[in-house]
């Protein structure tokens, strides 16, 4: 009877012992004894050139070695984009692109980095599209909406190839809405290219530097001229220069919103004063003049 | 008879043995492509300003794009060079793209862009246009060159130091208007401005720790010249000013901007337990500019606000701006239990310019500040739920000195509270569904057209019907609301996208890709008139249509593999401008041998608008080029 009871209190112990017997590592060699195209591809990878190998990703390989089953072996395409992106970022973390990180919507949103980034098929120069026109196919898959906008008439040259998203957005986060990119530090992208609007100027106009350039512009394309938000440029203008004047106006004086009605002398009715900028050409801010004028 | 079993006996040994030992295949030092070609325009029917405006390609002999990677097996200066090129020969838009890297001891990038910026659209500037004459008095004719070049040290170590140039630079010619009295005349200009930015930093990259610290600066400069001949301008107003006719003669304007400015980031980001990450950063930036502004002018000018006229003036101005702007952020994701993640950033933003000099210039002055909070739950392993909260607030003011008319100080306040919705379901690896739900409300925003009491909703969903059929929809809502009296903004607006991607595997080679997408936009926003102090209510209206679609495939003629590729965009629009452009093309690439291909390609322009319809064009554009490739 005791000898019943030992064998199987063994038995008991000795098959789960078995069951979950734990993984070890193996080696890159045997991985790539079933899984040659990955394993070719992936000698071409950065990842291979600091020194990862697939059990760096998937784990120890024993099990699944053993018996070529999917269940013995972690994939990562296979979890929650949250567990995936966990895999990554225990070396990806403490990285500069990913500063803002915690404010991404790509990652509010469950986008994992996998999404974007191939691990097995990329060369050495990454494992993201880096063309322009790699970029901007890997992005209009996801927002097919955005890169419809790019086909308007009057837009920036994303679909020449010559501009990507990526020159504007960071796909890692930004400290700002929109996941925008920053020059010199903190100003806003758009001055990267576009440095005569950069300023400081001896008189600014407000809009530029407190909401920035999608205050006027549609920036991924619009079918007015300069891509602006409505299709007359007095428009533009008089939606938010529509204050009345504060009353005991100077240093004492608020207002709730900025922008006041220009003077009578505007006669909407004559052709002169229907574009604003022929006269108020330095709309951005001026070097030299109150009005903008010059 | 045993000679012939002893050879096939030890055959499959020598087949094993060959096997055991395979010869690596022998990379080429140097692979890529060319493509070199023609191009011919079609005489554009209609207006030609307006198509250099839009499209602006050329004929001529072009190089249309190369892309070549030399790898060097006893690795000296670099393990791997690779260069693209495109679009070279007077085309509009031109790059150059380099890259060299050499395993744990460099990483070097280099990058240009020249980009043509035509401007001429009759409808645009305008003053003219009621009396039948078409022009622009706002065009431009300028190139933007763009350069990027950055040198990391010692990739991969845990201490990277890093050394970055970039330039931004436009040249070209215009029109302005000088503005002076009771008259605008339209007069050629010169455009000339550039920004250097250097910049150099190091990063440091540990287990659990990251840190960055970059110090940069940038140099600017802006010599605009505004300039008449000898010779009368009549300007815009022909109407004699009581009795006298305006006009000039003569004109120098030139703007002598000098400018230098300073920037400091520094990063940090850290990994202290398991259950914990923070960021934060810190930005810096003091931008400068000393203007020295020269103005000079003949003819018979006026000045209203004192009934004098007069037939010469002189605008000298001195004057220094300065642009001090901090950003500070830090955040932190934590962990406190299994499939719960709380993410909690804030971030301020404060901006203050300030000019002195010869005028009293003006003074901006922001604080922006941001705070959010969301909560995010893997409810299951294939729904996650986020809720969150967002508080924005800020102040503005301008001040313009002397106070002069109806220019003086304005102040502005932002206080705005965001609640935020969303949802990630994952049914199956072949369908993912998000949406994500914002509601707003505000107590004041800077501009009228801010957002004021706003809801935002996004719905993304992709379907994957079998190996080689995909679905996937985009859609987007956006309402805002701002009961402000006198303001009344009302605003609507919506997109729908649905893609499909069709890769036939019966039909090998062939591929579709195709998209329709549809917008629309209702805006009204009450105004004043500015002679009458009358309300108006401006209404605008937007409704797109865009479809683009790309069929790719091979198809094989007298034994050569054909490859074909027919697609484009198709966007037509009606509401407020309504507007039609199209852009299909067709190619085509027959290989000669294994390395020569015939390439050609047909691409049609046309451009169409109802309300301004002197600006329609039409054309044709066939290229036709060989490819060369290794």
């Amino acid at each position: 009877m005791i000898r019943v009871c030992l064998l199987t209190l063994l038995f008991c112990v000795v098959i789960p012992a078995q069951e979950v017997a734990k993984a070890t590592y193996v080696g890159m060699e045997t991985c790539q004894t079933c899984h040659e195209d990955i394993a070719k591809a992936f000698a071409k990878s950065p990842h291979k050139g600091a020194g990862k190998a697939c059990e760096s990703c998937h784990g120890p390989g024993s099990n699944h070695a053993g018996s070529a089953a999917a269940a013995d072996i972690l994939n990562p395409a296979k979890l929650a984009p949250a567990e995936t992106d966990r895999i990554c970022l225990t070396c990806h973390l403490n990285q500069p692109t990913h500063v803002g990180r915690i404010s991404s919507s790509h990652m509010k949103n469950q986008v994992a980095c996998t999404a974007c980034h191939a691990i097995h098929a990329n060369g050495p120069l990454g494992l993201v599209a880096r063309k322009p026109a790699a970029v901007n196919e890997l992005c209009a898959g996801c927002h097919p909406a955005v890169w419809a906008q790019f086909q308007k008439p009057y837009t920036h040259r994303l679909a020449q190839n010559a501009m990507s998203c990526v020159d504007c957005h960071n796909p890692h986060g930004s400290f700002r809405p929109g996941m925008m990119q920053f020059t010199s530090a903190n100003e806003p992208g758009c001055f990267k290219c576009h440095a005569e609007v950069r300023g400081p100027f001896t008189f600014e106009h407000a809009p530029v530097r407190f909401e920035g350039c999608g205050t006027c512009h549609e920036a991924h394309g619009s079918a007015n001229p300069r891509m602006l938000t409505r299709q007359d440029v007095r428009q533009v203008c008089l939606d938010c220069h529509a204050n009345l004047p504060v009353q005991g106006r100077g240093i004492n004086a608020s207002a709730k919103v900025l922008g006041v009605v220009p003077p009578a002398f505007h006669d909407l009715r004559s052709p002169r004063f229907r574009n604003c900028s022929v006269c108020h050409q330095k709309i951005h801010g001026s070097y030299a003049d109150r009005n903008l004028l010059r | 008879m045993k000679m012939l079993a002893a050879l096939l006996c030890i055959a499959p040994l020598f087949a094993q043995g060959s096997a055991a030992t395979p010869v690596p295949d022998a990379e080429q030092w140097l692979t890529g492509s060319v493509d070199l070609g023609y191009r011919w325009r079609k005489g554009v029917g209609g207006s030609f300003e307006t198509y250099r405006s839009i499209v602006n390609l050329g004929s001529g002999p072009k190089l249309l794009g190369t892309d070549f990677t030399i790898i060097d097996p006893k690795k000296r200066l670099f393990d791997r060079l690779d260069i693209r090129a495109e679009d070279w020969g007077d085309d509009p838009y031109s790059t150059l793209h380099v890259n060299a890297a050499k395993a744990k001891l460099y990483d070097f990038r280099a990058d240009y862009r020249n980009i043509a910026y035509f401007n001429n659209l009759p409808s645009y500037a305008d003053p003219l246009l009621s009396r039948g004459i078409t022009l622009n008095e706002q065009s431009f004719d300028t190139h933007r060159r763009f350069t990027s070049i950055q040198l990391d040290l010692l990739p991969g170590h845990w201490f990277v130091p890093y050394l970055a140039f970039e330039r931004d630079s436009e040249t070209g010619t215009g029109v302005n208007a000088y503005v002076t009295g009771d008259n605008e005349y339209p007069v050629p200009t010169t455009v000339r401005n550039s920004a250097d930015t250097y910049r150099g930093g190091m990063r440091l990259e540990l287990r659990g720790f990251h840190a960055t610290v970059e110090q940069g600066g940038t140099v600017f400069k802006d010599d605009q010249n505004v300039y008449a001949a000898n010779g009368i301008n009549y300007g815009n107003n022909t109407e004699p000013l009581l009795g006298q006719t305006l006009d000039l003669t003569r004109l120098s304007q030139a703007y002598g901007i000098r400018g230098a400015g300073l920037f400091t980031k520094g990063l940090l980001t850290a990994s202290p337990t398991s259950w914990l990450d923070l960021y934060g950063q810190i930005l810096y930036s003091r931008a400068n500019n000393n203007v020295h502004y020269q103005e000079y002018a003949d003819g018979n000018l006026a000045d209203l606000s004192q009934l004098l006229f007069y037939t010469s003036q002189q605008y000298l101005l001195s004057a220094e701006a300065k642009l001090p702007h901090t950003s500070g952020s830090v955040g932190a994701e934590i962990r406190p239990v299994r499939g719960v993640r709380i993410l909690q950033s804030w971030l301020t933003d404060r901006l203050s310019s300030n000019t002195s000099g010869t005028v009293l210039g003006d003074s901006l002055t922001t604080h922006y500040n941001l705070e959010q909070v969301d909560v995010l739950w893997d409810l299951t392993q294939k729904i996650t739920l986020r809720g969150g909260y967002r508080a924005v607030w800020g102040d503005a003011a301008n001040v313009i000195l002397p106070i002069a008319e109806l220019t003086g100080f304005e102040r502005g306040t932002l206080r705005q509270n965001t609640g935020i919705a969303a949802v990630n379901y994952r049914p199956m690896r072949k369908l993912s569904f998000n949406g994500e739900l914002e509601s707003s409300r505000s107590s004041g925003t800077y501009f009228r057209t801010s957002l004021y009491n706003y809801q935002k909703l996004r719905v993304r969903a992709s379907y994957k019907v079998g190996p080689s059929l995909q679905f996937a929809v985009d859609g987007g809502l956006l309402t805002n609301q701002n009961p402000t009296p006198g303001n009344r903004y009302d605003y609507f607006g919506h997109h729908e996208s649905l893609s499909l991607t069709w890769s036939p595997t019966a039909v090998k080679g062939w591929s579709f890709l195709g998209n329709y997408t549809r917008s629309s936009i209702r805006s009204d926003i009450g105004y004043l008139i500015p002679q009458t102090l009358t309300p108006e209510l401006d209404r605008y209206r937007d409704n797109n249509h865009t479809v683009t679609f790309l069929l790719d495939g091979n198809v094989t003629a007298l034994g050569k593999v054909t490859k074909l590729s027919a697609g484009g965009s198709f966007f037509l629009s009606s509401g407020s401008r309504p507007t039609s452009y199209y852009q299909p093309f067709f190619k085509l690439a027959v290989p000669v041998n294994s390395q020569l291909a015939w390439v050609s390609e047909w691409r049609y322009y046309g451009f169409g608008e109802s309300f301004s319809v002197f600006e329609n064009f039409r054309t044709h554009l066939i290229t036709t080029g060989v490819r060369f490739t290794r």
